[in-house]
């Protein structure tokens, strides 16, 4: 053959999931980083808007928000078998349960 | 009651209800979807699940009967404090317990459930524990 491939095609007749979860027999964690970069991307990037408009920025709701964007695609993975493990699934569960934690206990109390 | 009681109740409270309302929905949206991977297989999160409800149960039976005996609390005249602190101790008791089962679910999660890290997690209960006996306290004495 003319070109000598490095690695097996994926096979595409199954459908674009086929080939996703091939990749991912390759690089198993494409898919946490995946969902580090979502909760990254609103997180920080919240942060800094908030900054530039206001001054301040308020960390623990951008944290609860960025966690609960980061369940969703979580859970669009977990439809699929491959795309997901249950471990990272519950990582990101307890990461919205820590943010809840962080956000409403972050209020300022008059007293005390 | 003190402002920041309510504000610490209803925090601890809201917490509750968020973490009930994400995991079903997490749970709810694996069921619909028939999803391959739903967090029901890992039996801590079923068991807390089931705990954090048991909790709001338990929570909203004793907070009607806080509100009762809230109703029934006499003060004397010539006195400018209650005569008891039990408008103040049902509820606050309730909702450290939803808070423990809330707070004990990451942490097992995190450091597993040996009992090497156990104080962290006795600690945090012990001071909410403590925030609430003062906050009880500075309502009915003043400044403690």
């Amino acid at each position: 053959m003319f070109l000598e491939y490095l690695y097996n095609l994926p096979n595409a007749t199954e459908g674009a999931d086929a080939i996703v979860i091939q990749l991912l027999d390759s690089f198993p964690w494409m898919v946490s980083l995946i969902l580090f970069f979502v909760f990254l991307v609103v997180f920080l990037g919240g942060i800094t808007r908030q900054k530039i408009r206001t001054g301040t920025a308020d960390y623990s709701a951008w944290c609860i928000i960025a966690s609960i964007a980061t369940l969703l695609p979580a859970l669009l993975f977990s439809i699929t078998a491959g795309f997901i493990q249950l471990d990272w699934l519950i990582i990101v569960v307890t990461l919205n349960i820590l943010s809840a934690i962080w956000f409403f206990l972050d209020r300022k109390y008059t007293e005390v | 009651m003190a402002s920041s009681q309510i504000t610490l109740t209803v925090s601890l409270v809201m917490i509750a209800l968020f973490s009930i309302a994400i995991i079903g929905f997490a749970i709810n949206f694996g069921i619909d979807n028939d999803s391959s991977i739903i967090i029901t297989d890992d039996a801590e999160f079923s068991d807390s699940y089931t705990d954090m409800g048991a909790n709001l149960s338990t929570f909203k039976s004793d907070a009607e009967g806080t509100y009762s005996s809230i109703l029934d609390t006499t003060i004397e005249p010539g006195s400018d404090v209650a005569q008891s602190t039990g408008p103040f101790a049902i509820t606050p008791t309730n909702i450290i317990g939803v808070a423990k089962n809330i707070i004990y679910l990451p942490y097992k999660k995190i450091f597993g459930s040996g009992k090497g890290f156990g104080i962290f997690f006795t600690a945090l209960i012990a001071f909410l524990v403590l925030i609430f006996g003062l906050l009880i306290y500075k309502t009915l004495r003043g400044n403690p």
